[in-house]
């Protein structure tokens, strides 16, 4: 348990040692001038006045969990589904509510289609750019959840595919070798699905779902195979005992958060954040309730929908091509079918099938604002003696 | 609408004294955009700059983590973090864009500021980038931020992102670019495309960022190249002065002297501008730092200073630092 105090030890002084604010410092630029501030959302003028009308609040128990697109005038309204699970009531930016049915899920794309329950027909809708031209360094721009406010950032990095993530257990595995074959469990992640179903620390497991264990490689194999949700039989040794344990897989990113420094400085991420067939990436500081809604370009223009808040500098949106192609196949009643590489309605030349590197475990360089020296703006203070 | 006229006045004025052309050419560098087209211009200008800054971001990767950094010679020198080279005279790997790794070697830097250097010690024609003059960089400029958030991914490749120079004094500047783990040591570009400062440290709010200001290496660009890294152990336990000084443009002026130090017992007073030791002219309280704390207690160093317009030369005998 050791590594656990440690991070918690981690956790701690990042949280103690944030807390820089800027109050009463005249020689910062005033909030309104600053990327997010009120004068720069106000240069955007009607493309923020768009984007906060196609956009929709979508509410469980009066309680916010995604934003939608409005890609119908009757008001037909695009989100994120593994977000909008229960979504009972759609607010508009005029705080007018409506109660919603759902009318289809897509699981390829995290995407669910919506019908508020009206027969007003002149709901303000966004227009795709479905040509995606929009390259690395472009304006992107979102409604704020207030729905009065847009956030401001621009887009960045290669568009891509982003792959399966896999279901995990969350355990750390020992390559110890013990008298009895299997694989040792040194650490059982606190509040992860091993945990839960009852696996405990020195646990040797010898078979999952009656396939035998014979390595950690093994084990990594048959698991990640699985997907989050999926049920397998453990079968371990416990001192003396055999025992059976059934274990319902959770989401890596979710068990593995812990140890992940730079999600710990992120704040909330969203749960399903893998398994895309392409995405564009940018860099709006909005939260994860925020997926679902749409992403506009300088001229108003939607270029996709907010799918997966991913960091504190990163959140993927679908490009248009795919939720354009959604709506429309399902408002002529067509089923949806996933494209291809060799689908030519997809801009993109090239998909590479491998997901990116996973964010290692490994220490990233650059502190919080921590330690004596930069605890206030000035990093060593005035009266700081040579 | 008080803002409105001022911005018509100064409009105004400048277009009397400048010509239209200059004001409105120069729009996207730091002015606050009022639409749809000033929008336009920072997002032109940010397309055609960004290629060509990308290609001098290095990723450095050593046993102990992940952080960026950015080229600026053409044989390799490397601006970065001190907290990413950690030591000086250590073997790193730099990674460039395209994913090929070359061979490296710490060099000097400060953990006060946290400036770091390093040099590429392959041989060959690096791409690299300009860095910007001292005191260019203001608070208001459009700025971007470059780097390897997370680590190296060559297929999601380098993450930019855009924002203002929020803040800035004489050892950070602060900036609304969001940073992230991994970009540590990378580079923040105004919109002429050169460095006006390094990634350091972050805060609890997203939008407000600390940098080491490029001021910071241009002054002391020898020591750092030289392999002196300045170092808080140091300063504990090496020489020790006994004055806080404040930068001015004629020196350092001393704030405070310690009491019973060897500042006080050779005479120094509040007031007094520093402006030389042992020969080395005094641009920044952190060169003096790095001076004094290259020297042992008991070391002689000449210092010399202005008092009421009287230049003095005085031999300090340096002390050690009190345990507070």
């Amino acid at each position: 348990m050791k590594t656990f105090h440690q991070i918690i030890l981690a956790l701690l002084y990042a949280f103690n040692l944030y807390g820089y604010t800027d109050n009463n410092n005249s020689e910062l630029l005033i909030a309104s001038e600053r990327l997010n501030g009120s004068s720069i959302q106000h240069a955007f003028g009607s493309s923020k006045e768009l984007a906060t009308q196609a956009t929709v609040r979508l509410l469980r128990n009066n309680k916010l969990i995604a934003l939608g697109t409005i890609v119908h005038s009757s008001g037909y309204v695009l989100t994120k589904a593994s977000s909008c699970v229960g979504a009972r009531e759609a607010e508009t930016s005029d705080g007018e509510k409506y109660l919603l049915k759902i009318k289809k899920r897509y699981e390829e794309t995290d995407l669910a289609l919506y019908k508020l329950i009206t027969d007003k027909n002149s709901f303000q809708v966004i227009n795709w750019d479905v040509d995606c031209n929009t390259t690395e360094g472009s304006w992107v721009l979102a409604a704020h959840t207030n729905l009065k406010e847009i956030r401001i950032g621009v887009t960045s990095g290669t568009p891509r595919k982003i792959g399966r993530e896999g279901g995990v257990m969350g355990v750390l595995l020992t390559t110890d070798t013990s008298p009895v074959k299997g694989v040792k469990i040194s650490e059982v992640v606190p509040q992860a699905a091993a945990y839960r179903a009852g696996l405990l620390e020195g646990d040797i497991i010898t078979e999952i779902d009656n396939r035998r264990v014979k390595n950690q490689d093994s084990l990594i194999k048959i698991i990640g195979k699985k997907d989050p949700g999926d049920v397998v039989r453990v079968k371990v040794s416990r001192k003396t005992e055999i025992k059976k344990i059934l274990v319902t897989l959770g989401h890596r990113s979710v068990t593995f958060d812990l140890f992940n420094r730079n999600l710990q400085m992120s704040g909330p991420v969203s749960k399903r954040k893998d398994n895309f067939e392409m995405i564009i990436q940018h860099d709006l500081p909005i939260s994860k309730e925020s997926m679902g809604g749409p992403l506009f370009n300088l001229d108003g223009k939607c270029i996709g929908i907010n799918i997966a808040r991913v960091d504190r500098v990163s959140t993927y949106a679908l490009p248009a091509y795919l939720p354009s192609k959604v709506t429309s196949l399902f408002l002529e009643s067509r089923p949806y079918v996933k494209t291809t590489k060799q689908d030519d309605q997809s801009p993109y030349e090239s998909l590479s099938l491998n997901h990116g590197r996973r964010a290692r475990n490994s220490f990233y360089w650059l502190s919080d604002n921590h330690g004596q020296f930069c605890k206030s703006y000035h990093p060593v203070p005035l009266a700081y003696f040579h | 609408m008080n803002r409105f006229f001022l911005h018509a006045l100064i409009l105004f004025v400048s277009t009397l004294l400048l010509g239209a052309d200059v004001v409105s050419e120069k729009k996207w560098f730091s002015e606050t955009p009022q639409n749809h087209d000033d929008l336009k211009a920072i997002q032109d200008r940010l397309k055609l700059i960004l290629s060509g800054a990308k290609k001098s971001l290095v990723a450095i990767e050593s046993e102990d983590g992940a952080g960026s950094g950015v080229i600026i010679s053409e044989d390799g020198l490397v601006l970065t973090a001190a907290h990413v080279i950690g030591e000086t005279g250590k073997k790193m790997k730099v990674r460039l864009p395209n994913g090929k790794s070359l061979p490296a070697v710490s060099l000097g830097g400060s953990e006060i500021s946290d400036a770091g250097m390093l040099k590429i010690t392959k041989k060959g024609k690096w791409p690299h980038v300009q860095i910007e003059k001292m005191n260019s960089s203001k608070v208001g400029d459009w700025c971007f931020a470059i780097g390897h958030p997370g680590g190296f991914d060559k297929e999601r490749g380098i993450i930019v992102r855009l924002g203002r120079v929020i803040g800035k004094t004489e050892d950070t500047l602060q900036s609304d670019s969001r940073l992230l783990g991994g970009d540590s040591g990378g580079p923040l570009f105004n919109l002429n495309g050169k460095v006006i400062a390094i990634h350091s440290r972050i805060s609890k709010e997203a939008d407000q960022n600390f940098h080491v200001p490029i001021e910071c290496f241009h002054i002391n660009w020898k020591f750092y190249k030289e392999g002196k890294l300045l170092t808080f152990d140091k300063i504990e336990k090496k020489g020790f002065l006994g004055v806080s000084c404040q930068a001015t443009e004629e020196g350092l002026k001393i704030l405070n002297v310690v009491e019973g130090s060897s500042a006080q017992k050779t005479g120094l007073q509040k007031d007094d501008i520093l402006f030389s030791l042992d020969g080395e002219k005094l641009d920044s309280r952190e060169e003096l730092t790095i001076l004094i704390s290259e020297k042992s207690p008991n070391d002689a160093v000449t210092i010399e200073f202005r008092r009421d317009k009287k230049q003095i030369s005085l031999q300090v005998i340096l002390g050690v630092r009190p345990s507070e």
